[in-house]
């Protein structure tokens, strides 16, 4: 059992005029595998290491299977810790680096050897065990690091930033590699990272920090469909949702306007959007949700809309195809096509967007409206 | 082509000059040491003198209480390194990684002490040691070189690019401060370490002026004050003399010969800093 | 030991690891700091039990007696003389050792070797130098010059003479300090300079120079801070004579304090020539600043 209950929690620093963390309340269940994320200096780092017991808690609480943690030392927590720069003791070989937890806490030898021999398995860095730190890949020394976590079998684990000195072929690999030890040890996860991608694929849950503030805390298909403001939008998901600022009007029923664009919203959003009549709204939707209308016919669309290809992003499997609305080119904006499709730039043609996928945010404070 | 030989020519000829006027005088001292002959002003010298004897490094032992000199010598010295490299570790650990109230003001009341000139300190030290009665006695010779705040501001500086995550590891780890300052810590800078270590030692062995205030009887000399002291009554004597000085100046020889890169080391650090 | 916070056992731990050094400087250090101020406005001296308190009266005797007035002459003739051609001269032997030459950690060692050596036997091998008999006028002899003086004995060459003794001595070291400063030059400057058309010299001037300017500060800081205190070299080649043509103050503040025993005196020139120091370097701050851009 390991759950981790975050109450009213406030991080100030000495000499700060802004809290690093400002009201967070989040509740984390045992065996869960949860992942802070936020660009960066939103304070995910900062709340972890207060879970670590590495940065004083300004005020608020902190409690781990429902005690008290917040005057406890690190050591006494009972977690582990995997840095983002390994922090490996560079003068002690990899058996003593794994093996240091447990001989501060007296572990009998012959038992520390078994322990941490067992670990090196589990990761497959036996071989590796009599080296020096400085003699290892990046990829080995984060296994090693995250060995050195794991012999101590704490109630939690905390990753800050673990993969992000790595490249990205061993990254990718190291991300299933910890979600594999998160079903093997079977205990609760907390992770830092800055890419949503990770997040994504990582988390049973994320929550999503913005200067501090908790924006959303959710799971990562809720994050993707149905965010709870404009930021988390255009946060998770790559490329990033398209974002219209304009005006509800009533005018042929309810109206959205833009610089953009003008459209009749359908049916079924009309009675949330009413009460935004004469007020700014923006309006949002996903590269994914757009199609070309010539080769979608099935989906419940959009009414036609006129664009020019700007430019051209091909990855491969897909393209980004980026453009403008024809009548007013101001700004510009993405869609994902696939590459069996060819565009050229100046291209023009017709699209329409999912309906069922239309977003709406107040423009004022940024909640979603719909 | 034939412009860039010239160069490299040219280069080399003062390069060479260069290097005759740094070492040339130790080479002269160094020959007049084996010298038998008491005139050392034959001209054009020679520096393998055809009477090379080691009667004169004998005199030194035997004639001069360089015995007794040279246990002080390292009696001083030795103590006085170890506590610098001690103490400074343990300072420099406190200011670089702990927090504690006065802290800032007690690390900038060091650093404004860097700021004032020895000379100045002269007089009220030697007060003081005369009020302790420490004057002329090893305690006197010992205890003011015993911590340096230079040493000091090093390994601070030094401590302080330690990543922090290596002791917030550690502390999850479950180490105490102290554990953090003697397992993990102190076996990785031992380069800084060393640097300490030899500076002081160099320091220690080659300093002068303190000695000549605080000792006057002759045997409480160390080496280099022993010398001195010399330098009037054996001008007849020249070899002697410069076996002397070749004694003097072995060890610090030794240890910049071997541990030349830490040298290197510790005054680029120190540069740095300015 | 337990602790209930982090924060006391800090505390804790940082006490116990400063009590003895801080103790030591406090002797040794701080102390003395302030009590040389107020031993020089004593009439102190070690011999005489009354020490009567004579405000200015040790200064206001200082600046009227002669030799003091030489001795301040004396240390800034040979501050002046010393740190700009040591400064100048330590670049140059670090820019010769910045180039690729087979043996160069052999050249940086004897450069070095000076600077590592006790100042006693320094001292004592350049008496031998300068003597009458010695080997500086054996090779001027050699060129063509007539110099058949004793170099330490004379009143006009005794201070330079042990002006080029310091320079020698130091400016090993301080080559140190450049070619540290200069090896963390980036080589693409150098390039870039190149493909925009600098020649050597220009390299040189608009490159080396300025970059280094950090370095160069701490050289002439560090160089003039030894230079004032010079006593050593004073105290084993020349005593301050021949008629105190090479008294520094440093060497007047060990006269007076420990030949005579005039305390009181002898802190008041200490504390003068500590704030010529200040002044000094503080002009340098202002004037010569250690930053480039």
């Amino acid at each position: 059992m390991a759950t981790i209950e975050i109450k009213n929690l406030k991080k100030v620093y000495p000499g700060a005029k802004e809290a690093t963390i400002e009201n967070a309340n989040i509740t984390i269940e045992d065996k869960e595998f949860v992942v802070l994320v936020g660009p960066s200096g939103c304070g995910k780092s900062t709340l972890l290491r207060m879970i670590a017991g590495l940065e004083e808690i300004t005020d608020g609480e902190i409690a781990i299977d429902n005690v008290r943690m917040n005057e406890l030392s690190p050591k006494d927590r009972d977690i582990a810790m995997v840095f983002q720069n390994y922090a490996l003791y560079p003068h002690m070989s990899v058996f003593d680096n794994m093996a240091y937890s447990l001989k501060l806490r007296k572990v009998p030898k012959a038992e520390i050897k078994e322990i941490v021999e067992n670990a090196a398995k589990i990761l497959d860095i036996t071989h590796l065990l009599d080296r020096k730190p400085k003699d290892m890949s990046g990829g080995q020394r984060q296994r090693v690091a995250i060995g050195r976590s794991i012999v101590r079998n704490p109630k939690i684990f905390l990753f800050d930033e673990p993969l992000s000195n790595l490249d990205a072929n061993l990254r990718v690999h190291m991300r299933s590699e910890i979600k594999k030890l998160h079903k093997q040890l079977n205990a609760t996860m907390v992770y830092v990272t800055h890419d949503q991608i990770e997040a994504m694929t990582m988390g049973d849950r994320i929550v999503v920090l913005k200067d501090g503030d908790v924006m959303q805390f959710d799971t990562p298909m809720n994050l993707f469909n149905n965010p709870t403001n404009k930021f988390v939008a255009g946060f998770i998901g790559s490329p990033s949702m398209n974002f219209i600022e304009g005006k509800i009007i009533e005018e042929n029923g309810i109206t959205f306007i833009s610089k953009d664009l003008k459209f009749e919203v359908p049916e079924d959003l009309k009675p949330c959007l009413k009460e935004f009549i004469g007020k700014d709204v923006t309006f949002g939707f996903r590269p994914e949700y757009i199609y070309d209308k010539k080769y979608e016919k099935i989906k419940r669309l959009s009414r036609d809309m006129e664009i020019t290809v700007d430019s051209i992003e091909p990855i491969g499997s897909e393209s980004y195809i980026y453009f403008r609305f024809n009548g007013n080119p101001e700004h510009k904006f993405c869609f994902r096509s696939d590459s069996q499709q060819q565009y050229s730039v100046g291209d023009t043609f017709s699209i329409g967007v999912d309906i069922n996928r239309l977003r709406f945010f107040d423009t004022t404070t940024e909640e979603r409206i719909f | 082509m034939k412009q860039i030989k010239l160069q490299k020519i040219l280069f080399l000829i003062v390069l060479g000059i260069m290097t005759m006027i740094y070492i040339g005088p130790f080479l002269f001292s160094l020959s007049i040491s084996f010298s038998g002959d008491k005139n050392v002003f034959e001209w054009p010298i020679s520096f393998l003198p055809d009477d090379a004897t080691f009667a004169n490094y004998r005199n030194v032992w035997n004639e001069l209480p360089f015995g007794k000199w040279l246990f002080n010598s390292v009696l001083v010295t030795t103590i006085q390194t170890i506590s610098n490299v001690f103490f400074a570790a343990l300072a420099g650990f406190t200011f670089a990684r702990l927090e504690f109230p006065g802290k800032n003001i007690i690390f900038t009341i060091l650093l404004s002490s860097l700021m004032i000139p020895g000379i100045v300190l002269l007089v009220p030290k030697f007060i003081v040691l005369n009020e302790l009665s420490l004057i002329n006695s090893y305690g006197g010779l010992i205890l003011p070189g015993l911590v340096s705040v230079t040493n000091i501001f090093l390994m601070r500086q030094f401590f302080s690019t330690i990543p922090k995550d290596l002791e917030q590891a550690a502390l999850i780890d479950g180490c105490s401060y102290f554990r953090i300052f003697w397992e993990i810590f102190l076996p990785i800078s031992k380069p800084a370490l060393a640097a300490v270590a030899i500076y002081t030692f160099q320091g220690s062995w080659n300093e002068f002026l303190w000695p000549v205030i605080v000792t006057y009887t002759e045997d409480m000399y160390t080496l280099p004050l022993g010398m001195a002291s010399l330098r009037h009554e054996l001008l007849t004597d020249w070899p002697l003399l410069m076996a002397g000085t070749i004694l003097i100046s072995l060890p610090t020889l030794a240890i910049f010969i071997i541990f030349q890169r830490y040298f290197v080391q510790g005054v680029s650090s120190s540069g740095l800093k300015g | 030991m337990k602790f209930s916070s982090s924060k006391k056992e800090q505390r804790f731990w940082a006490y116990l690891f400063l009590g003895f050094p801080l103790l030591l400087m406090s002797v040794f250090v701080f102390f003395p700091i302030a009590f040389a101020f107020v031993v020089s406005f004593y009439d102190w001296n070690l011999l005489i039990p009354d020490k009567p308190f004579v405000g200015l009266g040790n200064y206001f005797e200082l600046f009227k007696d002669e030799v003091f007035v030489k001795a301040v002459k004396n240390t800034i003739v040979y501050t002046m003389g010393v740190v700009p051609v040591q400064t100048m001269l330590s670049l140059f032997l670090a820019f010769i050792m910045n180039q690729k030459i087979v043996g160069i950690a052999f050249f940086r060692t004897a450069f070095y070797i000076p600077a590592v050596t006790s100042s006693v036997v320094t001292s004592i091998i350049f008496v031998w130098i300068y003597s009458k008999p010695g080997l500086l006028n054996y090779i001027l002899d050699t060129v063509g010059i007539d110099s058949n003086i004793d170099w330490l004995t004379n009143p006009s060459t005794v201070l330079p003479a042990i002006m080029v003794l310091n320079i020698w001595t130091t400016s090993g070291y301080f080559m140190v300090s450049f070619l540290a400063g200069l090896q963390s030059i980036p080589t693409t400057l150098y390039e870039a300079a190149k493909i925009d058309g600098a020649n050597q010299w220009r390299l040189f001037k608009d490159i080396t120079v300025p970059m280094v300017r950090p370095v160069t500060y701490f050289v002439v800081v560090m160089s003039l801070i030894g230079c004032f205190q010079v006593f050593d070299q004073i105290f084993i080649m020349s005593s301050g004579g021949p008629d105190n043509s090479s008294t520094t103050m440093s060497y007047y503040v060990y006269q007076n304090s420990f030949k005579y025993f005039r305390f009181g005196l002898g802190a008041a020139s200490a504390v003068i020539l500590a704030l010529l120091i200040f002044t000094v370097t503080a002009i340098q701050k202002k004037y010569l600043p250690p930053d480039y851009y």
